[in-house]
């Protein structure tokens, strides 16, 4: 992550945090072969506000959020193992070829 | 060393990174994101290093208990220790205990000082940005070195020549780029670089093949040292065949990365050669 693109996540986290509302943070802690974001990369779900961030650009972006809207639900951070090895000769953009573990908490 | 044992969230923890780093300090944040047993009872639970040029250490947050802490720092102070240090998981063991511990540090924000506002510096300027440097252009034209021609500029500086970096700290942060009007001030700005202590870590001068070769011989009857030359990477950027003020911007940008990353600057193609090394007795591939 750039120095701006921390600077906008931060931002928007802190924002959300003074609003009082609840958001749920994605941060990926690992990787394994080729994935479009690397370690550090982080997604803010905000469910009034929208995303802020990405972890994926669409490369299991969904199965992210479906975890964020568990862990606020919850309260209980967790942690997901998005594959994106399947499907190699697909040509879905959700195939990059590599896994990734992604932290998600709620802010 | 002072000590916050509060609950160190995910904003606080991501507002102590960047404020560290923009004012000139080192830090690393730790976050609990697994452990053997599984037990979810300290995930999320996280502790910050910070070292700040006029505070001293610090620390903040606790991950629950005082020899889990312990362990925590130890971690945390060897990540920023070791230059090479890649944010990732890390193995914290506390008794029997071996918890996933989730380590992100941040260095000191650098700094990209432009030297001359023309044409090259404006791509560049924004390319820094983009880049996550601090950006500073400097020019002695006050019509050149404006907020309209570089938004993203951190500091717009106007400055004379002949002593350019007055008003300009150099450390060894900063990433010199001279691209001035004229190749006599380019000169000028380069001799007070190279006589700068600390040295920047990067020094850039535009310049043909024939130019910076005048500027060596010039450089070594002024009394610069010769090994002081092998710092000046002149030409400047990447051999991407770049004309444009844009493309030149692309190579140095291009440049920087490398430098900081530790790439070869050879197309990937040609690095990991996947047909030949995977395709070879197939037609098709």
């Amino acid at each position: 992550m750039t120095h701006e693109d921390d600077k906008t996540l931060t931002e928007a986290l802190v924002a959300a945090r003074q609003a009082g509302r609840a958001c749920a943070l994605a941060t990926i802690v690992g990787t394994r072969g080729s994935t479009p974001r690397k370690v550090g990369a982080r997604m803010l779900v905000d469910l009034s506000a929208g995303l802020t961030g990405t972890v994926g650009g669409g490369c299991g972006e969904a199965e992210v959020i479906d975890s964020a809207h568990r862990v606020l639900e919850t309260g209980i951070p967790e942690r997901v193992r998005v594959d994106l090895t399947e499907d190699f000769t697909t040509w879905s953009p959700a195939v990059c070829g590599g896994v990734m573990d992604v932290f998600v908490e709620v802010v | 060393m002072s000590t916050t044992p509060l609950e160190l969230g995910a904003a606080e923890a991501s507002r102590l990174l960047l404020q560290t780093s923009a004012e000139g300090g080192s830090a690393a944040v730790g976050t609990v994101v697994g452990a053997s047993d599984g037990a979810p009872q300290h995930r999320g639970a996280r502790m910050a290093l910070v070292r700040h040029p006029e505070h001293g250490a610090s620390t903040h947050g606790s991950l629950g208990d005082p020899s889990a802490d312990a362990a925590a720092v130890e971690r945390l102070a060897a990540a920023l220790d070791d230059r090479r240090a890649r944010d990732g998981i890390r193995a914290l063991h506390v008794g029997d205990r071996q918890i996933e511990f989730y380590v992100e540090v941040r260095r000191p924000i650098r700094e990209l000082v432009v030297v001359g506002a023309g044409h090259v510096a404006q791509p560049m300027a924004h390319m820094g940005a983009m880049l996550g440097y601090r950006v500073t252009v400097l020019d002695d034209r006050p019509d050149f070195a404006t907020r309209e021609r570089f938004p993203e500029a951190d500091r717009l500086v106007r400055a004379d020549f002949s002593d350019p970096f007055a008003d300009v700290s150099l450390n060894e942060r900063s990433f010199l780029l001279l691209v001035t009007r004229g190749h006599k001030y380019d000169y000028e700005c380069l001799v007070r670089a190279l006589r700068a202590h600390p040295l920047p870590a990067y020094i850039g001068m535009i310049g043909s093949r024939r130019r910076v070769r005048a500027t060596y011989v010039q450089l070594l009857d002024e009394g610069i040292d010769r090994a002081l030359l092998a710092r000046i990477h002149a030409p400047v950027g990447l051999d991407i065949g770049a004309e444009t003020p844009e493309e030149i911007a692309v190579s140095v940008a291009a440049e920087l990365v490398m430098l900081d990353r530790g790439g070869t600057g050879v197309p990937l193609r040609e690095v990991e050669r996947v047909a030949d090394r995977f395709f070879k007795d197939q037609d098709n591939i």
